[in-house]
């Protein structure tokens, strides 16, 4: 028997927000056998700078992350597929003229694993029965697209469930970070239509990998007054909780 | 970035826009997968498409010179021009020395770029816009909407006013009669037309040969009635050989519209030639730099390998919300987001790259590997850079740089926000309104509180419960991917050529050799045709089928047309029912024909009929586009002015993508499969 030691890269989201699904995280890692670590200096990837094109800023950040995540040279596991695919694409494209940074970058993009990509496809991992019915899927886009990361987290939730668990067409919610903002009526419009599919699904509960598409649905279904509620993957997994927090 | 925000704001409120968007947004979206599924291997072709392009943008001079000087060799006249302006003028004085005053054109996004049409115009120069969609929007005055479905914006209520106003057509939804008014309409202006300008979809290098892919059939008209042709390209649109053409047409037609292969794909290879019955006595191309070269020498170079597909418009979720015009510039959704501020300028268009959730379904859909989200993302950059984007970001992302910048800060802003959001409004826990810049999320989403404490602060106690750690067994167990439905091709190429023609629409007929003169004379007698337009060439007993043709009183017309002057004859032609020509090769991947131009080879036997009968032998199918284009197709290019791939009927789904047959082209093409002699 091996213990898989990784270390926890939390995003600032979940650290700041839904600190629920965290809790969620360790405690299915833990279960699953990994011997989990907790990085203190660790805040945000900085990919808020990188997609609104501040690269000095988030240069700056991106070499702050890995200097923190070259304290012990141990898989490194993000719970969100978007700031592993910061971390795997957007650090080495930061840094693809500075060949340094971008060997470090390379390096520890190659031991970045987004939370069920490690489960399934590092540890082999099936989690246990859990009573969770009601479900729809939402594939975040930086998970399915940015990672590829699609089949593991519909594998980990179909053996949870005990049967496939349906998905929504693959579909950006319209979150798109500092997009909500700055675009907020053609975000709100894609957001709409998203609604309508978690609407028609007949769904209570939408599962993503992500909490940045979690926020944005759940702010839209709590504003429509729906009393559907999102969930992260790792609350499905740990049995517990049934909203993100 | 203004202006750009009012044009959405108009577009999502415009119901009868949002109406279009919507009807059209299953059929745009589905085009893509099942015609990719149809190749044995999608991904490689895709692979192999992606290394041809970027091995020509990376190596463009000297294809440039291989082409330019084939194209002198082909008696193609070629011209350069630097900018928009340069192209225009090299146009209009090309028009203005051949006394043309009337032009038709085929769609082409370049002329387009270069707004040739007011160049044109204010030349006093008549133009004709011949694809249904570009006709729809030039009678509308309105710049295309899309790059391959230029009237992707309207609804067919909008279309019937359009040609209600315009063409003084009654009132009717039916997409098939409008499609009917608008090819009367535009059959006169191509019988008139002193000269016909097009796009161009491949130049390619080694043998100066300009491929069209098109499928209404107006490009061929556009390419072969008129006594000038003026072909205009941007010079970055080349693939160094035939055998790299033909992976691109594989992926260019799926991507692009769903169709293994576009009804007409067009090579041409020079002007009509000695012998030749018809075609344009002179053929001319612009190429047009227009800043395409100076872009590979930016972060944006990647974009030169752009096919203008349009797929990546298909799969993009913020232009199914606000359209194309949007994007106030003719290249719009990803690609043009991309392109339009790398040709011209970050100040005038770098506020498009914001307008994305940097999803990626542009770059899953994009069939020549395009990577859009990165180049949105340099767009971005550059503009950042610029100090473009408004105040409240930057002030904003300098703020969140210097919270993340230590954890120790980042604690302490943490507890600062968490202050301040005790003051919002809130209803469950979750805040109801947020100040500027934050109140456009508000606006229709509720916005989570801060947790306390955070994640941070909870980790201690996480890892003192945690149980001692069980170990694993590391096995390799990952998800079994999916297995594709099979797609091999099977079956006889004979077979194999039948079942695609007539999935593309085609009608065959199998027969001897004996029996075709009967069930050619048979297939006429039921339309009742009295006239035949037919190739006149010798060989595989086509000279004792006309002579039957004829003795059963069937009146043959083989087209001749005059070099110079009279177009009368041209009207003529057009009147006869029935085109009769003989296919020299089949393609058994797609079912398609293969025309050449040449002596007795008439291209309006295949071209103004709306009936076309094509007679093919057994023994000349051949398996695929590939095999036969780099070889046996080099052949014919090498001694002909043009070589057709018909694929069924002409069509055009321009009107809500509802599939019609029958635009400028023949609306019924009957396969004549004439039999090995045994």
């Amino acid at each position: 028997m091996i213990v898989m030691r990784a270390d926890l890269f939390v995003t600032c989201l979940i650290d700041a927000f839904f600190p629920e699904v965290g809790e969620s995280v360790v405690r299915v890692l833990q279960r699953a056998g990994v011997d989990l670590g907790f990085p203190a200096g660790q805040t945000c990837c900085g990919q808020p700078l990188f997609n609104t094109g501040y690269r000095d800023l988030a240069r700056a950040q991106a070499r702050r992350t890995l200097a923190v995540l070259e304290e012990r040279r141990i898989p490194v596991i993000v719970p969100s597929g978007s700031c592993a695919s910061m971390i795997r694409h957007g650090y080495p494209e930061l840094f693809r003229e500075a060949p340094e940074d971008l060997a470090r970058a390379k390096e520890v993009a190659g031991r970045t694993f987004e939370f069920s990509e490690f489960l399934v496809e590092v540890l082999g991992w099936e989690p246990p029965r859990c009573p969770a019915t009601g479900l729809v899927y939402h594939a975040s886009c930086h998970l399915q697209r940015g990672l590829g990361v699609d089949a593991a987290p519909r594998l980990l939730l179909e053996q949870c469930c005990g049967a496939p668990v349906p998905a929504l067409d693959s579909e950006c919610c319209g979150f798109g970070g500092a997009f909500a903002a700055e675009h907020a009526d053609i975000s709100s419009a894609m957001l709409a239509r998203r609604l309508e599919q978690i609407q028609a699904s007949g769904a209570g509960r939408v599962v993503a990998n992500d909490v940045g598409c979690l926020m944005h649905l759940e702010g839209g279904l709590r504003r429509a007054g729906s009393s559907v509620r999102c969930l992260h993957l790792a609350q499905v997994l740990d049995g517990r909780g049934d909203r993100l927090r | 970035m203004t202006a750009f925000r009012a044009h959405v704001r108009r577009a999502l409120a415009d119901p009868a826009l949002q109406q279009a968007l919507d009807r059209n947004a299953e059929r745009r979206r589905a085009a893509w997968g099942p015609a990719f599924a149809s190749l044995t291997d999608a991904a490689a072709v895709r692979r192999r498409a992606t290394e041809i392009r970027r091995r020509t943008i990376d190596e463009l001079d000297p294809q440039l010179q291989a082409f330019i000087q084939q194209l002198g060799t082909n008696g193609v006249v070629v011209h350069r021009a630097a900018t928009a302006s340069d192209a225009c003028r090299i146009i209009v004085e090309l028009l203005r020395d051949h006394g043309a005053q009337r032009v038709v054109k085929a769609k082409s996004m370049v002329t387009e770029e270069i707004t040739l049409n007011r160049a044109l115009t204010a030349a006093g120069i008549e133009v004709v816009e011949s694809d249904l969609g570009e006709f729809i929007v030039q009678l509308r005055g309105e710049p295309p909407a899309h790059i391959t479905a230029p009237a992707i914006h309207l609804r067919r209520e909008d279309v019937a006013r359009t040609f209600e106003a315009h063409l003084g057509m009654t009132y009717t939804t039916e997409v098939e009669a409008m499609t009917a008014a608008a090819r009367r309409a535009l059959r006169s202006k191509f019988l008139e037309a002193q000269a016909g300008i097009s796009g161009v979809n491949f130049g390619v290098a080694e043998t100066g040969t300009l491929c069209l892919v098109t499928n209404e059939g107006n490009g061929r008209m556009v390419t072969t009635l008129p006594r000038l042709h003026i072909a205009v390209m941007g010079v970055e649109r080349l693939v160094p050989t035939l055998a790299d053409l033909s992976v691109m047409l594989d992926v260019l037609s799926r991507a692009g519209t769903g169709q293994q292969r576009t009804s007409y794909v067009t090579l041409l290879q020079g002007p009509r030639a000695e012998g030749d019955p018809d075609g344009p006595s002179e053929r001319h191309v612009v190429l047009v730099d227009n800043g395409r070269l100076a872009l590979r020498d930016s972060p944006l170079a990647e974009s030169l390998a752009c096919i203008r597909c349009g797929a990546c418009l298909n799969a993009c979720p913020v232009y199914q919300e606000i359209g194309g015009h949007a994007y106030g510039s003719i290249y719009p959704g990803p690609i043009g987001s991309v392109v339009s501020p790398g040709l011209w300028g970050t100040a005038a268009f770098g506020h498009l790259a914001t307008a994305s959730t940097l999803c990626g379904a542009c770059r899953d859909a994009c069939p020549v590997g395009i990577d859009l989200p990165t180049l949105l993302l340099r767009v971005r950059a550059e503009r950042a850079a610029d100090r473009r984007p408004p105040a409240w970001l930057r002030s904003g992302m300098r703020l969140l740089a210097f919270a993340i910048g230590s954890s120790g800060r980042f604690r302490a802003g943490l507890r600062a926000a968490g202050a301040a959001s005790l003051l919002t409004p809130k209803r469950d826990g979750w805040i109801r309104r947020l100040p500027p810049p934050l109140s456009g999320w508000t606006g229709t989403r509720d916005f989570p509180p801060l947790a306390r404490p955070p994640f941070r602060d909870r980790w201690s106690d996480l890892a003192a419960k945690a149980d001692a750690p069980e170990g694993i067994s590391l096995r390799a167990r990952r998800p079994s991917p999916e297995t594709p439905p099979s797609t091999t091709a099977h079956g006889s190429p004979r077979e194999r050529f039948t079942s695609a023609a007539r999935e593309a629409g085609c009608e065959i007929v199998e027969c001897t050799s004996a029996g075709l003169p009967d069930e050619i004379i048979g297939a006429l007698g039921e339309v009742g045709a009295q006239d035949l337009l037919t190739w006149k060439s010798e060989g595989r007993g086509w000279g004792s089928l006309l002579r039957r043709l004829e003795g059963d009183g069937i009146r043959l017309l083989t087209p001749a047309l005059p070099r110079q002057g009279d177009r009368a004859t041209l009207a003529g032609y057009a009147a006869v029912p029935v085109g009769l020509t003989g296919a020299v090769a089949g393609l058994a991947d797609a079912g398609t024909l293969v025309l050449p131009a040449g002596p007795g080879r008439s291209q309006l036997a295949s071209l103004l009929p709306p009936i076309h009968l094509a007679v093919l032998h057994e023994s000349e199918i051949y398996d695929s586009l590939e095999s036969w284009l780099p070889n046996d197709g080099l052949r014919w290019l090498s001694t002909q002015s043009a070589v057709v791939l018909i694929t069924g009927p002409s069509r055009t789904a321009d009107i809500e993508m509802t599939l019609t047959v029958g635009v400028h082209g023949p609306r019924r093409v009957v396969v004549f499969l004439v039999e090995r002699d045994r």
